[in-house]
């Protein structure tokens, strides 16, 4: 069974790069989060931090995820659950805005990982606050970039858009820092988005996430790769260099690009089983992936899941 | 040690460094491509640079290896494999010296049995995979079969014709030029010293000689019956003997089926001896030794034109001509006739000499024209010369001279010059002299030589020098101009005059046009096939550096021993596939990989 196919009008399913020529962010913004929300049907009550509210039935559209089959095997009837917003919620969007953040591996095609995560942060926080959650924002590169700590207010929405507009791709990343900012940030438990390319030092990350988790915290990680990470390509020969380190390897992309393929899947699985094993959600996002399809990885939460 | 049919082709190794150079040119300095996910590419390559790199210089030494594997098997490399059975395909030509010396004998056999056997022994370990010719005395390169060369060697014979060992091998490389197996020639002869010969050889050579000395021989070198013809009353013969020096041999010489006259001929002198008169007409002559351990040198045959005294015809005005002709009259070389004018032109065979009056010379140039006469009288000459010293005449002083000019053509038949300018001249049965015979013009008439001067030009030269053509079995002879047949006995050939004539066997061959005898050819044995002392091994190396002397019983083991080279060709070019094979495996093991 599949879902039905969404109007093609709606701008969370289009093109980033699309998107993002629809107008400044704070529009697009809007439109995104106005589309994914109706592709939900707008259900009343929905978000993270939810509790089960009451039954509706079920209509076209819905996710068969949502059915109860407990009822429809005593009723024969088809319907949903629905679910009650806590009201208390404190979120923090941490976003990555190194260097490595600002590539992109087709510029005509693809919009950078910064500019994607920016917008993708815009939804997020969108979607949050007209849940009623407090929601903030931490950007950093090598050092924290900037802070905006979680509010429930349409101001704190044009400040964190405010503040988003102006971030751009900075130098290198060292994202522990940002972590422990929001553990001071984040005094109650509360939901940590991490949104990065996970370009850094895997193990340091690790361990703050895990003390954000030990905290109490949710913690959702998306990792926003670009499809030229994930496919190595390029001329003959070349010598890649890394923006942020400089370091560099000079490599055949024919030779090397199956063996490639094989050593970021492996890192994919490595980041997915160690966050799993602390029970982190993860997921891996490419910046051509319409950002409605993105906040549907991020917002729907698998049953069972705390 | 391994060695090349095509040496040369070892130029077109440097080319196998061609897919290094290729490497190191694309080795420039690639585009630097920004790229955050490096860490992963240092991942991925710290784990599989290591295999790849191996992969990368294993195909780099693939493909030069491949490259060295073809421009190596072009090259043809041959290996020694001594002790190895069998031999690579193997181009080989026997030189089976069957000359006349070869018939020597010596212990009881003859030389030519020996090489017959040793020649069997080398063609019976050729395999059907080798290219063979037989090259013997006749200078004919054969090519066969073993079976069929077998057979030949079966049933050689003694040849009496001579063999220059040099010509054999270079006619023995000439056959095995352009041959891409691996070749060879083998020598099998009694290596006379005389029959040595340089060569220019590109192929190793085999040299199988008979062992122990070669048997003690005299033979007969040469006959010479001295000027023809003879008169009826007889001549006298000169021999020569050839052979061991200072052997003394008993010689006899029989003439036209006459009683023998016997003489004692050494080795290195002359032996005269004469024989009695016999009648007119073609007499052959047979000198003979005892025989001995080397037969076919032991007889020397050739042949006398007996004809009686010319009939002459002379002006007694000429006081010098006259007197000559009637001391040969009263000697009996000459008799009164009309067969031969002397001292002007007649209405046959003349003795010319030029007119007293110069006026009178046009006169004789036009009737010598008449007569088809190839020569006349030019310009006078008034210096005082000496003719040059030759057969005929010696050195004479000459005052006065008519230049002879030769009429079309090159001039022929010269029998005298002056100042290396024709003196005396003869066209078919005419003798112009340049001088007249008196002493104001010549100091000729005076001399001691003045009497057998007009013996010759009026009983040989005016009537004809009866050729007598020494010659060998099998060497051309160019024959004189008259001849349409030769017969040596009951076989006949038909002949052209002028043209080369080469005489089969030994014998004495007359030539004939129509029913007259007009020459002959007295073929025999080269004199130098009687010389049996063979070459030294230094003498042999001194003319064929590489050749490799052996025995009649080694012949067999040294022969196709470049064949027994083993030709690499084949491994390589196996090699070379192989190469290729895992050449294309790794490549697109490469690039399947890139996929």
């Amino acid at each position: 069974m599949t879902l039905a196919s969404p109007p093609a009008n709606r701008p969370d399913l289009l093109d980033p790069l699309e998107v993002s020529r629809l107008g400044g962010i704070e529009v697009t913004t809007a439109g995104l989060v106005e589309g994914f929300l109706s592709g939900l049907h707008r259900s009343r009550r929905r978000g993270f931090s939810v509790e089960f509210a009451e039954h509706r039935m079920y209509q076209s559209g819905d996710e068969l995820r949502y059915v109860d089959w407990k009822l429809l095997g005593r009723n024969d009837r088809l319907y949903v659950k629905q679910f009650e917003e806590e009201t208390n919620l404190r979120a923090m969007l941490v976003l990555d805005v190194s260097r490595s953040m600002g590539w992109t591996g087709a510029p005509d095609r693809l919009l950078p990982k910064h500019e994607y995560a920016r917008r993708l942060a815009a939804a997020l926080a969108l979607v949050l606050l007209r849940q009623r959650d407090a929601t903030g924002l931490l950007a950093f590169d090598e050092d924290v970039r900037a802070t905006l700590p979680p509010k429930v207010s349409t101001a704190h929405w044009h400040r964190l858009l405010r503040m988003l507009a102006g971030l751009e791709a900075g130098r290198g990343t060292a994202a522990e820092r940002a972590l422990q900012r929001v553990v001071e940030q984040l005094r109650r438990r509360g939901l940590v988005i991490f949104i990065s390319d996970l370009l850094l030092d895997r193990e340091l990350v690790l361990r703050a996430l895990k003390f954000l988790r030990h905290r109490g915290h949710q913690v959702l990680v998306l990792h926003v790769m670009d499809p030229g990470e994930v496919t190595l390509e390029g001329p003959a020969e070349a010598r890649f260099e890394d923006p942020e380190t400089a370091a560099a390897v000079i490599l055949r992309p024919k030779d090397w690009a199956e063996v490639y393929r094989r050593t970021v899947e492996g890192v994919v699985s490595d980041w997915r089983l160690a966050l799993r094993r602390e029970g982190i959600r993860y997921h891996r996002l490419t910046t051509d992936l319409p950002f409605g399809l993105a906040l549907r990885e991020a917002l729907v939460r698998p049953p069972g899941l705390a | 040690m391994i060695g090349f049919l095509h040496p040369l082709l070892l130029w077109a190794l440097p080319l196998a460094a061609l897919p290094l150079v290729l490497h190191l040119v694309a080795r420039r300095q690639p585009p630097t491509v920004l790229f955050p996910a490096v860490r992963y590419l240092q991942q991925a390559t710290r784990e599989h640079q290591r295999r790849l790199k191996l992969e990368h210089w294993l195909l780099l030494a693939v493909r030069t290896l491949l490259v060295l594997a073809v421009i190596l098997a072009a090259a043809g490399p041959t290996v020694a494999r001594e002790g190895l059975p069998g031999h690579a395909p193997t181009a080989l030509v026997v030189v089976l010296d069957n000359s006349a010396s070869s018939a020597a004998v010596a212990g009881g056999t003859s030389r030519l049995a020996l090489l017959r056997g040793a020649a069997r022994d080398v063609l019976a370990k050729a395999t059907p995979d080798d290219a063979l010719w037989l090259l013997t005395a006749d200078g004919a390169a054969r090519r066969g079969e073993v079976s069929r060369l077998i057979s030949l060697v079966d049933s050689l014979s003694p040849s009496a014709a001579r063999l220059d060992l040099g010509a054999a091998l270079t006619t023995a490389q000439g056959v095995l030029e352009g041959e891409s197996r691996p070749s060879e020639i083998v020598l099998l002869s009694d290596l006379q010293a005389s029959a040595l010969g340089d060569a220019e050889l590109r192929t190793p050579l085999v040299v199988v000689r008979p062992e122990g000395d070669p048997p003690s021989n005299a033979g007969i070198a040469s006959l010479d019956p001295g000027p023809q013809p003879w008169s009826p009353d007889g001549g006298s013969v000169r021999l020569t003997l050839s052979g061991e020096a200072g052997r003394v041999a008993p010689v006899s010489v029989s003439l036209g089926g006459r009683a023998p006259r016997q003489g004692l001929g050494t080795v290195g002198e002359t032996l005269t001896l004469s024989l009695t008169s016999v009648a007119p007409g073609w007499r052959p002559v047979t000198a003979r030794l005892d025989p001995d351990e080397f037969r076919l040198d032991d007889e020397f045959r050739s042949v006398i034109r007996v004809a009686p005294a010319a009939g002459v015809t002379w002006d007694p005005a000429d006081r010098y001509l006259d007197a000559a002709a009637l001391t040969l009259r009263q000697n009996g070389r000459v008799v009164d006739g009309r067969e031969v004018t002397l001292g002007r032109l007649g209405a046959g065979a003349s003795v010319v000499q030029p007119p007293a009056e110069a006026s009178a010379l046009g006169a004789l140039n036009r009737a010598l024209e008449r007569r088809g006469v190839s020569w006349r009288y030019g310009d006078p000459v008034g210096l005082l010369q000496v003719s040059d010293s030759g057969p005929l005449v010696g050195r004479e002083q000459v005052q006065r001279r008519y230049r002879l000019e030769s009429v079309g053509g090159a001039p022929r038949g010269v029998l005298a010059t002056v100042a290396s300018q024709p003196w005396i001249a003869r066209s078919g049965d005419i003798v112009l002299l340049g001088s007249r015979m008196e002493p104001d013009w010549t100091a000729l008439p005076l001399s001691a030589g003045f009497v057998p001067l007009v013996d010759a030009m009026v009983n040989r030269l005016a009537r004809g020098e009866e050729a007598v053509i020494p010659a060998s079995p099998g060497a051309p002879v160019i024959l004189p101009d008259l001849p349409t047949e030769a017969r040596l006995d009951d076989r006949r050939w038909s002949v052209e005059g002028g043209a080369p004539f080469r005489p089969p066997a030994l014998g004495t061959y007359f030539l004939l046009a129509g029913a007259d005898t007009v020459g002959a050819i007295a073929v025999n044995v080269d004199p130098r096939e009687s010389e049996l002392a063979p070459a030294t091994d230094a003498a042999i190396r001194g003319l064929w550096p590489d050749a490799r002397i052996v025995a009649p019983a080694a012949a067999r083991a040294a022969s196709f021993a470049a064949g027994a080279r083993g030709d690499l060709r084949g491994p390589l070019l196996w090699a070379a596939l192989l190469l290729g094979l895992i050449e294309v495996a790794l490549a697109s093991g490469r690039r399947r990989k890139r996929v």
